[in-house]
């Protein structure tokens, strides 16, 4: 198939503006970082900065406890992450292999959570957590990030154990082996990579969840990275704009690694479904 | 299998820290002695120093009733108390202004303070100061700075016009004002420069000057929205001001106080109606050369009266040291405390020990006129009505800001005052 | 339990709709009936993600719903009390929360709209033969993987009346530019919807990406020779095999949009003047400021009931749409 050469002059004249209008927010988030105060005072704002800095960087390590909201993010994240999985994968294992009624109805559960505004659940689980006296307690946002990240983590991990062809458990199983030892001994190592992909994704999700964290947290020492950008921003809505930009771009690394690593795996393994499909 | 031992000491970790970063917020420990958290909102670097510093001699003297400084922010002030209250998590001392306690107050999330208090804060802070922080009877704060809202003036300018500069003894009436407003117009350069992000508090504040009150408590205390002649004045004023006159720039309706500073110093406003703690930045940023004087506020029918919501500090319901955190006000609340407080925020006291101190009484920067305002300030209107700030927000707040931009009219304002607010009330008031 | 928020929720969406593509032809395999009747063991292994279900999701959402018939409110010094309806009676009269709620749906449809016809076009680019394909791939998936807090940081700096590069540009072409974006009465909606359709591109991107490889090559290549042009190529072939992913992606995106919060939250709080107080916010408000935990609870029962009833007609028509061609 030939195309004309003036269609794929403008096929490209769209592919640029596409990413134009998708780098330049971040472009300009950057160059912001890395701006000094002086220049960002000025009146003529330029893209690239005229003599850039880390000072933004030091500011905002000084003035705010970014340290602590990132070791706070980090822990929250990684243990949503690890309990997510290790909670969902025999669940989706039995949603692959089982056409129960229980499985029918997590099923129905995953899909109907997806259309819940979340606001309807905050409420009741801000009470039930203060019964708990699990309000304002890292402990207590992790198991909300469980949940919450339960339904992609139980539909991308139903995807790869259907993948693991049933009749591999089943030579186990004739070899006598019970059902948790099949689990744990076949199943779970072939599984081995989807399950990564998925905490990663759980870590990322958690990562960057800011909702739950803002309700749910309210001591400074507790915030997690998003809370803490937020409160950067300042009373009058005008905050230090240098430091400002310099945390939010520190606080995207993680997520933006995270998913270049995954990325691949999620992207192939969708196209790789929908061309097989 | 290693990766599964490394997965399992990986999970170990992350509990066992979880665990720590859990334990180490703890309030009260078990040794004996007390620590009590004090949720501060200062936020000016100067500000912030002074309160950290006296909250390190309170220590220094106490060694048996600590005080931890929390560093918290206006901006979210209202919403993450009212979800620690909720979630039992409070600190032990909040600090806050009297228009936000009502709720706290009615919903018993604060200590009454009535027989707490000693002799000595009760008699130097006065009765008015004390109205707005009781609700129903108990106190449930101690109201310890305030500020009046002033005129901010390019002295240049206003030299350059000639117009009879104001004082607190003979102040410019709102018709006076807005003439010499006009006077100092043209030219792409305004009179004066309204920053009216927040317009309820300012025009409700300023109204009182005009005898507006707009909240009637009937013969039951039951609250309803009227907005009458007195509360109309302010507000056509500053309508008229930038609709008729093209004397009040346009621009800054939307904009906080600190984005008018520009324009004060590059020539362009020749006034700005601010809080008296703007004096600060303006001190700090202002260009070499630049002068300025602090004017009151134009004068109506009440007089120079204005409505103020002073800072204050309270104690939460469930701290279990009640008495020791009453101590610790007191002290954080001497006189000469007061003072250097005042002094940080660049605000006036409440207390009359420290208004009296020469330190606020110059004529340096302004606060001459400052303190010589005091007497005439008032609680604010409506900050005992339940309900209010859900009103301001999602009612008042909008409604004045179209009418402000031109959007709408005087009488679509008052339906909307009236109307849509009083349904709002009324859902607090069953 | 309530998914992620729109940005985030990208990719169980995804995945959702091609998991459940790439498992349809199998499904059969492995479930043997015969087994199912012996077999105690799923319920050992559903405990451990059954409890954390119903405790945090299924229990509080219908606690919820009971919420929204008592006056549960901040404080403890009334008891709560069932009222009824009060609540939804109130409801009907409160003309700012149904202003929200057409501010709601004009969000939802103003981001979902753009976002599936520009996500098409990025799509569609990218499923042809083009160099700096890998470059519009890897920022395509920029917006998905930051966190919708440094987004609307991000866009706040990028709208910011003086230091702003958008200003800075408009200026620069003789546009004026003094606009303050977020904060005009005027222009904070639609600033705000591009944000949104910018945070929600790329998954509806790799969705519609995945839809198009799945279009069957031959049948393309059969409609170029017998001369059909690009755009009814584009009809007769490629929308036909699209159509499922791309109903499934509009259906979610909108719900998720409906629901959104974070971004809006960051970028303008809900002003000016509450033009851009979308309906999450003004539940997030009245529960968590103003403590009105009841008639919050309300408000959510009626978003789902209004979103639901929508949806079902959105569906509805577009599938019988689908059928009378």
């Amino acid at each position: 198939m030939r195309t004309r050469p003036a269609a794929r002059a403008g096929q490209y004249a769209a592919l640029l503006a596409y990413l134009v209008f998708l780098a330049f927010p971040f472009v300009w988030l950057a160059s912001t970082a890395f701006k000094p105060a002086t220049e960002l005072a000025g009146l003529h704002p330029t893209w690239i900065p005229k003599d850039p800095t880390l000072a933004n960087f030091r500011q905002a390590f000084d003035e705010q406890p970014l340290l602590r909201a990132a070791l706070n993010s980090l822990l929250t994240a990684s243990a949503a992450a690890l309990v997510a999985v290790a909670v969902a994968t025999p669940m989706a294992y039995v949603m692959a292999r089982h056409r129960s009624a229980l499985a029918r109805a997590a099923t129905g559960w995953v899909v109907v959570s997806q259309a819940f505004p979340f606001v309807l659940l905050i409420i009741p689980l801000f009470l039930v957590l203060k019964n708990l006296r699990l309000i304002d307690s890292l402990p207590g946002l992790v198991l909300v990030h469980v949940v919450w990240s339960l339904p992609f983590a139980l539909w991308m991990l139903t995807g790869y154990v259907r993948a693991v062809p049933a009749e591999l458990e089943e030579a186990a199983a004739v070899d006598g082996a019970g059902r948790l030892r099949t689990l744990v001994s076949v199943t779970v190592p072939l599984l081995a990579p989807g399950i990564a992909a998925t905490a990663l994704f759980a870590f990322v999700t958690a990562w960057n969840e800011f909702f739950f964290a803002l309700v749910l947290l309210k001591t400074p020492e507790q915030q997690t990275l998003p809370v803490l950008l937020t409160r950067f921003i300042g009373a009058e809505g005008v905050a230090d704009l240098g430091p400002l930009a310099a945390a939010a771009f520190l606080a995207t690394l993680p997520s933006l690694l995270v998913f270049a690593l995954i990325q691949r795996r999620i992207t192939g393994s969708l196209l790789a479904g929908a061309v097989k499909g | 299998m290693s990766p599964m031992t490394r997965v399992r000491t990986l999970v170990g970790a992350i509990a066992l820290a979880l665990l720590l970063a859990g334990c180490s917020s703890g309030g009260t420990r078990d040794d004996g002695r007390v620590t009590l958290r004090f949720q501060s909102l200062a936020w000016q670097k100067e500000s912030v120093e002074a309160t950290r510093e006296l909250v390190d001699e309170w220590n220094a003297l106490h060694p048996d009733i600590r005080v931890e400084y929390v560093q918290g922010s206006w901006d979210s002030v209202h919403d993450q108390l009212l979800t620690s209250f909720e979630g039992g998590e409070a600190p032990d001392i909040v600090h806050d202004a009297s228009d936000d306690l009502a709720d706290f107050a009615y919903g018993g999330h604060l200590a009454d303070l009535t027989d707490l208090l000693p002799e000595r804060l009760t008699s130097d802070i006065p009765a008015l100061s004390w109205q707005s922080v009781t609700f129903d009877d108990g106190i449930y704060g101690v109201p310890f700075l305030q500020e009046p809202r002033v005129l901010i003036a390019d002295s240049a300018r206003l030299k350059e016009s000639g117009v009879r500069v104001p004082t607190p003894e003979d102040p410019w009436s709102w018709a006076e004002f807005r003439q010499v407003t006009k006077e100092l117009s043209g030219d792409g350069r305004y009179g004066v420069a309204w920053p009216l992000k927040d317009p309820v508090s300012a025009t409700l504040n300023l109204s009182l000057s005009a005898g507006g009150r707009l909240f009637h408590r009937d013969a039951e205390g039951k609250v309803t929205v009227r907005f009458e002649e007195g509360d109309e004045i302010v507000p056509r004023t500053i309508s008229e001001q930038v609709g008729a006159d093209h004397s009040a720039s346009p621009t800054t309706l939307g904009s906080g106080g600190s984005d008018t500073l520009p324009g004060l110093f590059a020539g362009k406003y020749a006034m700005v109606p601010l809080g008296f703690s703007y004096r600060q930045q303006i001190a700090q940023q202002a260009p070499e050369g630049f002068e300025w004087q602090v004017l009151p506020a134009p004068a109506g029918a009440g007089g120079l009266a204005q409505g103020v919501s002073p800072q204050t500090l309270s104690v939460a319901e469930d701290c279990p040291h009640k008495q020791e955190a009453v101590a610790f006000l007191d002290f954080l609340l001497q006189p000469r405390n007061m003072v250097r407080l005042a002094l940080g925020d660049w605000m006036l006291p409440t207390g009359r020990q420290a208004l009296a101190d020469p330190a606020l009484r110059t004529p340096e920067h302004g606060w001459a006129v400052g303190t010589a305002l005091a007497s005439h300030l008032r609680p604010a209107p409506a900050q005992s009505v339940r309900g209010y700030p859900e009103w301001k927000d999602k009612v008042a707040t909008p409604a004045l800001q179209e009418y402000y931009s031109g959007a709408i009219g005087l009488g679509e304002l008052r339906k909307r005052l009236e109307k849509d607010g009083n349904l709002v009330l009324a859902r607090y008031q069953r | 339990m309530a998914g992620p928020t729109p940005t985030r929720k990208g990719a169980d969406a995804v995945t959702s709709v091609t998991e459940a593509r790439r498992s349809a032809p199998r499904a059969p395999g492995p479930a043997r009936p015969g087994r199912r009747a012996v077999d105690h063991g799923p319920w050992f292994l559903v405990l451990p993600a059954l409890i954390p279900i119903l405790v945090l999701s299924v229990g509080p959402l219908l606690y919820g719903i009971m919420l929204a018939f008592t006056d549960a409110q901040s404080g403890r010094t009334e008891p709560t009390r069932w009222i009824g309806t009060l609540n939804f009676q109130d409801l009907l009269q409160d003309t700012l929360f149904w202003e929200s709620f057409r501010i709601g749906l004009v969000w939802a449809v103003g981001v979902t709209v753009p976002q599936f016809l520009l996500a098409l076009g990025l799509a569609l680019l990218l499923n042809q033969d083009l160099r700096l394909r890998w470059a519009a791939r890897a920022l395509a998936i920029v917006p998905w993987a930051m966190p919708e807090v440094v987004v609307g940081i991000m866009w706040r700096l990028t709208y910011n009346p003086d230091a702003g590069i958008l200003n800075e540009t408009l200026r620069d072409l003789g546009f004026g530019g003094d606009r303050d974006w977020l904060s005009g009465l005027a222009t904070a909606l639609p600033a705000v919807i591009v944000v949104g359709v910018w945070a929600g591109m790329p998954q509806t991107t790799v969705a519609l990406l995945a839809g198009l490889q799945n279009t069957p090559r031959e049948l393309h290549e059969a409609a170029a020779v017998d001369g059909a042009g690009a755009w009814r190529r584009f009809r007769t072939v490629t929308w036909p095999a699209l159509r499922p992913v791309a109903l499934a992606i509009t259906a979610l995106n909108l719900i998720w949009n409906f629901n959104s919060f974070a971004l809006v939250y960051v970028l303008t709080n809900g002003g000016p003047g509450g033009r851009t107080r979308l309906p999450m916010l003004f539940a997030y408000e009245e529960a968590f400021r103003y403590g009105q935990f009841g008639y919050a609870a309300a408000m959510g029962c009626v978003m789902v009931a209004v979103i639901s009833v929508l949806l079902a007609v959105f569906l509805v028509g577009r599938l019988r749409g689908g059928d009378e061609r």
